[in-house]
């Protein structure tokens, strides 16, 4: 748990890396949770009875596991702004690393800009992405 | 070159979706399901005495609403396959359990891109998200492309 003051932030900080294992159990959760619970997010056959690799990971999991990783990092941080794009599909049963950086601090409004990506093993970037955060000021 | 498509196509509201009320629990299991360990998402105790004062939905709970209609009937095709390209999300008030959202759906934007392996459709869809008293809670917008 931690919480970052605007004034303790500065920009080229590393936020605060994620490394996991993506089980294909925790993505039926979510897709479960999520209402997208369909054999492309779910078995392996039937993602590639649509041409798929194996099943996949919903895009917008990758995005809610960027945006948990702004929360780890800071968790006085609230995201005003998140904007990912897929860029190749997400295979679950291998690890995954969420990387971000701050690449700017906005002084007027107390908002610091992100860039965020996860990649795989390879550092390939399988999802790329920016967000406008708020973080509280100590005066 | 201009795509060709009917432009009033654009801004129509195509879809208006009211949802049931957010339950704690369909909170706790999202954020669960993302391993959030943030209490403001995970503990209502001690999320009652934080930034909210009580406990609310990560922010990308509201990509979990779907439109009964996901895209208009009389979206033109501009390829054979659809990708999921990605999501814009803006976050402009905190969903919490027990509000009632409804979502409205607009194209908000059709363009183009060539690359090297041809082009590319962008379709954008815009979901705007409101709660029960009238307050923005979200705008969704959502990048579909097509080959």
């Amino acid at each position: 748990m931690s919480i970052l003051y605007f004034e303790e932030i500065e920009e080229g900080d590393e936020i605060t890396p994620i490394d996991m294992p993506l089980s294909k159990d925790q993505v039926r959760r979510y897709a479960k949770t999520a209402n997208m619970y369909v054999p492309r997010f779910t078995d392996d056959e039937g993602a590639k009875a649509e041409g798929l690799p194996g099943m996949i990971a919903p895009g917008v999991m990758s995005m809610g596991l960027l945006a948990r990783m702004i929360s780890d990092w800071n968790q006085a941080a609230t995201i005003k702004r998140i904007g990912t794009t897929f860029r190749s599909p997400v295979l679950p049963d291998r690890d995954i690393h969420l990387r971000g950086a701050v690449t700017q601090k906005n002084e007027t409004d107390h908002t610091v800009e992100c860039d965020l990506w996860m990649e795989n093993d390879d550092g390939e970037r399988w999802v790329i992405g920016t967000a406008t955060v708020t973080v509280p000021t100590k005066a | 070159m201009a795509l060709e498509f009917d432009k009033s196509l654009i801004g129509q509201v195509f879809d208006e979706t009211d949802f049931p009320p957010v339950t704690k629990e369909e909170i706790l299991e999202f954020a669960a399901a993302l391993g959030e360990t943030n209490p403001l998402y995970t503990d209502e105790v001690a999320a009652s005495e934080g930034l909210h004062k009580g406990l609310v939905a990560p922010p990308t709970f509201v990509t979990k609403l779907r439109a009964k209609k996901f895209t208009p009937e009389n979206l033109p095709k501009f390829g054979k396959v659809g990708f999921d390209g990605g999501r814009d999300l803006e976050v402009l008030a905190p969903v919490r359990p027990g509000d009632t959202l409804t979502m409205l759906s607009t194209i908000h934007e059709i363009y183009e891109k060539t690359g090297r392996t041809g082009s590319m459709y962008f379709i954008v869809i815009r979901n705007e998200v409101k709660n029960q008293k009238g307050e923005q809670v979200a705008v969704i917008d959502h990048r579909i492309m097509q080959r």
